[in-house]
């Protein structure tokens, strides 16, 4: 296994690579560039080309595409991640900032749609056909289809404005530091970002519940006399989580990403909303950094899915 | 009965005649190069095809002032000014004596990503469609600049150096001037050189003399008006809004996009359960504080941690000193010099010096975003140029005699007490050595060390902003406690969600559907400002290849 884990970790390289040089392809062939960005298009039609064009310079913008890439990224493997070209602010400071707020935010999000999803896929798979599981199916479905954002929104006039209960955004407020300050404002986000998700693993664990539960040794299990509870949970379950934890793995990475539409509802500040403020303005350092963060975690929860599921499940084996 | 409708219709058809002669005099309907649009009876046609009135008061809402004129001041109109009332029936007119054929379809293009901008486009394409002209519209994406700038080398003929045939944006100044100098010969991407302006432009730049300068305004105005080379379709106003839990007991109102004297430091706020004295309010930075030499007032730190040398009213006219106790403009105009107080410091305690006026003037000469005005006039201080080029060591036409600070101009800046009341100085010892082009790029912006009435206590880029008063302000200690910033950029769009949970007692905003919202709002007052503000459709006068 662990000859499989450093082979899947080298291969990492050529891959993160390729991603970053396409991604920044992908910037580079966007029209404008960050000084075009910084000053507002009524200030710029005022600004005579020179200045745009030692401003350009003096942010290292003047150099070919080609030549770029490569410091950025001979700059990145020797641990220098560059500075934002708007304010200056090392990326390394500005990922220390923002990271932990959305992973506290992915996180909660995760926790909760895992320990609901499965308890709730589960119920569904065992009351089948019941207007329980009819119920939470359609639940689910409302949950898959519906934009993270408009829950988001409904939430604030309901629980902030009209309720009183949460904050209306924010991660915290001054004066206050520690987590359970930060509690309050973290339940809304949170709560709204994990609904997609719980939606989707409910789904899942139900439809892999189902199909555990219609195994022969299930029907050895029972046949042996357990009571239904071990056989639903011990035999069956732990099958079922299989597929689900395939599932939640590649969830977290999508998650960091999906957090950016709810940082922006929410106003938490992480690095999601930093990402699209980011984009917005061209500030490629900062959108590459970003992007090679989200390329990493995909890749690695990939590896970590695969180890995960070879210790749960002793048919898989790595490497074979 | 015959011969009455004989002469009614003679009637009609001579004052249709008479009225045509009229609206085009002096322009007497000719294209200028190849492109139709160049045929001011084209862009008149347009003009009156809008009904701007009617967009003003249902799409807007009450908050728009359909314009007459570039600038909002009548005062600055000649007698006779045309206000192209909507009339359909005019324009066909016009497009028909013009040859409109129809065949053409106008490229109109905007940069405000807003959904009001978007219906807003759709009106002005169905009532342009009403009269005969096709258009479609799209929003300007990427290298937004590029798309809006340069210049033809043919400054008639062209050929258009921009893909477009119109553009709608604004134009903010916090001078005149600015509303027309790009006529200057070649300066205009759009519009072909008209040799009648250019005197004009210079006899408003060249000139002290409020007088001279209105008459040049009024000439250009008309000029304008007359052939519609922009055509002006509204004036945005500017709205603050307040909590009822803060008062500014009497102080003015003004034009909140600069820096105006508020006098922030006697405005009161109700305390808290802890009995703080705590104000809400948004425009705290995401990632750095913005240099305040860029957008002059609209983040809360250049408005309040920054002071400005000289002061200006809410209608940003200069009414004094600031950090500087007196000035004093020679009779040519051509030098001005300005005493600073006496005992000023920054916020670290340090003394605030004429020596940190001089380096942040000559720092301001080569720093790349500037506020057009304030670059205008450091720029027209003597041995600018030659201190922009490199061949000097500091500008020539600056000279200090311990508090008083001398600049001498060589050319005449009809604005440059208006600049330095907006020109706030930074302090040297923190940012000397700095490449100029770089300043913003400093680790200072991450917490800066200000002269204001408040100063930064702590800064969590993208979470909040806290300013406390600062002990020793020359005009006094302010009355509230902690201003708590929350971060936003111009066009909040979290501003209505935390006025409505309390998290916004002060600010102010542009976007006229904010307005109802926080209007609705039992404990929040909306002031609307007038503020020079104009939006407007820039029309393609060169041929397009």
């Amino acid at each position: 296994m662990l000859t499989y884990f450093a082979r899947r970790l080298l291969t990492l390289i050529p891959m993160v690579i390729v991603i970053s040089f396409l991604i920044y392809l992908g910037l580079e062939l966007t029209p404008g560039d960050a000084v075009s960005h910084m000053v507002p298009p009524d200030a710029l039609s005022m600004m005579d080309e020179e200045r745009l064009q030692a401003l350009r310079e003096s942010l290292g913008l003047g150099k070919p595409f080609i030549v770029r890439y490569w410091i950025w990224i001979t700059g990145v493997m020797q641990g220098e991640f560059g500075y934002s070209l708007a304010g200056g602010v090392p990326i390394s400071k500005i990922f220390l900032d923002r990271l932990p707020a959305t992973l506290e935010l992915s996180f909660a999000a995760l926790l909760i749609s895992t320990v609901l999803g499965s308890i709730l896929g589960t119920i569904s798979a065992l009351t089948r056909g019941s207007l329980t599981d009819q119920s939470l199916t359609v639940v689910g479905m409302l949950g898959v289809s519906i934009p993270e954002f408009f829950f988001g929104l409904v939430a604030i006039l309901v629980f902030a404005l009209n309720l009183n209960w949460f904050p209306v955004g924010g991660r915290i407020l001054p004066g206050y530091d520690s987590f359970w300050d930060r509690l309050p404002h973290l339940v809304m986000p949170a709560m709204v970002l994990s609904i997609m998700m719980t939606a989707g693993v409910m789904r899942y664990a139900r439809s892999s519940m189902l199909d555990a539960l219609s195994r022969d040794f299930i029907r050895t299990a029972r046949s042996k006399g357990m009571p239904e509870w071990r056989v639903n949970i011990l035999h069956g379950f732990r099958v079922a989580l299989t597929p689900v934890i395939v599932l939640i793995g590649f969830r977290l990475p999508v998650l960091i990403g999906g957090s950016v539409i709810i940082e922006q509802v929410f106003q938490w500040p992480g690095i999601g909303k930093e990402f699209v403020s980011a984009v917005r303005s061209q500030d490629y350092p900062l959108v590459m950094m970003v992007a090679l963060f989200s390329v990493l975690a995909v890749l690695i929860a990939s590896l970590i899915v695969d180890l995960l599921t070879a210790i749960i499940d002793p048919r898989v084996r790595l490497g074979e | 009965m015959n011969k009455l409708l004989t002469m009614n219709k003679l009637l009609t058809t001579s004052a249709a005649a008479l009225i045509a002669v009229c609206g085009t005099a002096g322009a007497w309907a000719q294209s200028i190069n190849e492109s139709e649009l160049s045929d001011p009876r084209v862009r008149q046609a347009i003009a009156y095809a809008i009904d701007m009135e009617t967009i003003a008061e249902t799409l807007f809402e009450g908050a728009a002032i359909p314009a007459v004129g570039l600038t909002s001041d009548p005062a600055n109109y000649p007698k006779g000014m045309n206000t192209y009332s909507y009339n359909p029936e005019r324009a066909r007119e016009l497009l028909a004596e013009a040859g409109w054929d129809g065949s053409r379809t106008l490229d109109m293009v905007y940069y405000y990503p807003d959904q009001l901008t978007a219906d807003f486009m759709a009106v002005v394409q169905a009532q342009l469609a009403d009269v005969g002209i096709d258009m479609t519209y799209r929003l300007l994406e990427g290298d937004v600049g590029a798309q809006i700038t340069g210049r033809p080398d043919d400054p008639v003929n062209g050929p258009s150096v921009v893909e477009w045939d119109m553009l709608y944006g604004a134009r903010a100044a916090i001078a005149n001037q600015e509303y027309f100098n790009r006529f200057a010969e070649g300066q205009m991407p759009m519009i072909p050189t008209v040799e009648e302006m250019l005197p004009l432009v210079e006899q408003v730049n060249g000139t002290v003399d409020p007088a001279v300068q209105r008459a040049g305004y009024q000439q250009m105005e008309g000029i304008i008006n007359e052939n519609v080379y922009i055509l002006p379709l509204y004036y945005q106003q500017l709205y603050i809004f307040e909590s009822d839990r803060i008062s500014r007991n009497g102080a003015p109102y003004g034009n909140e996009q600069y820096s105006y004297n508020s006098d922030v430091i006697n405005w009161t706020v109700e305390p808290n359960e802890d009995g703080e004295r705590v104000a809400y309010t948004n425009a705290a930075p995401m990632q750095f504080f913005e240099l305040p030499w860029q957008n002059l007032g609209i983040w809360v730190h250049s408005r309040y941690a920054f002071d400005t040398i000289l002061e200006a009213d809410g209608s940003l006219t200069p009414i004094g000193g600031e950090l500087a106790e007196s000035y004093e403009v020679s009779e040519d105009g051509l030098t001005l010099s300005f005493t600073m107080k006496e005992g000023l410091k920054w916020h670290d305690g340090s003394d605030l010096t004429a020596e940190d006026v001089v380096w942040s003037i000559e720092t301001a000469a080569l720093a790349p975003i500037v506020q057009p005005l304030v670059a205008t006039t450091i720029g027209s201080i003597e041995g600018a140029d030659a201190y922009k080029a490199g061949e000097a060591d500091s500008i020539s036409g600056i000279s200090v005699d311990g508090r008083t600070v001398t600049l001498t101009f060589a050319t005449i800046d009809p604005n440059m007490l208006m600049s330095f009341a907006q020109f706030a100085p930074l302090p040297k010892a923190y940012l000397e050595g700095v490449d100029p082009l770089q300043i913003q790029q400093h680790e200072f912006w991450q917490k800066p060390v200000g002269s204001g009435p408040f100063m930064i206590e702590e800064a969590r880029m993208n979470e909040f902003t806290t300013l406390v008063p600062f002990p020793d302000y020359h005009r006094g200690v302010a009355k509230i406690d902690r201003i708590i910033a929350l971060p936003s950029a111009d066009g909040d769009a979290n501003l209505i969600r935390n006025a409505a949970a309390f998290r916004a007692d002060f600010g102010y905003t542009k976007n006229a559907t904010d307005v109802p919202a926080l209007e609705e709002m039992e404990h929040m007052n909306v002031t609307a400002v007038n503020i020079p503000y104009t939006r407007m459709f820039w029309i393609n006068q060169f041929p397009r290849e």
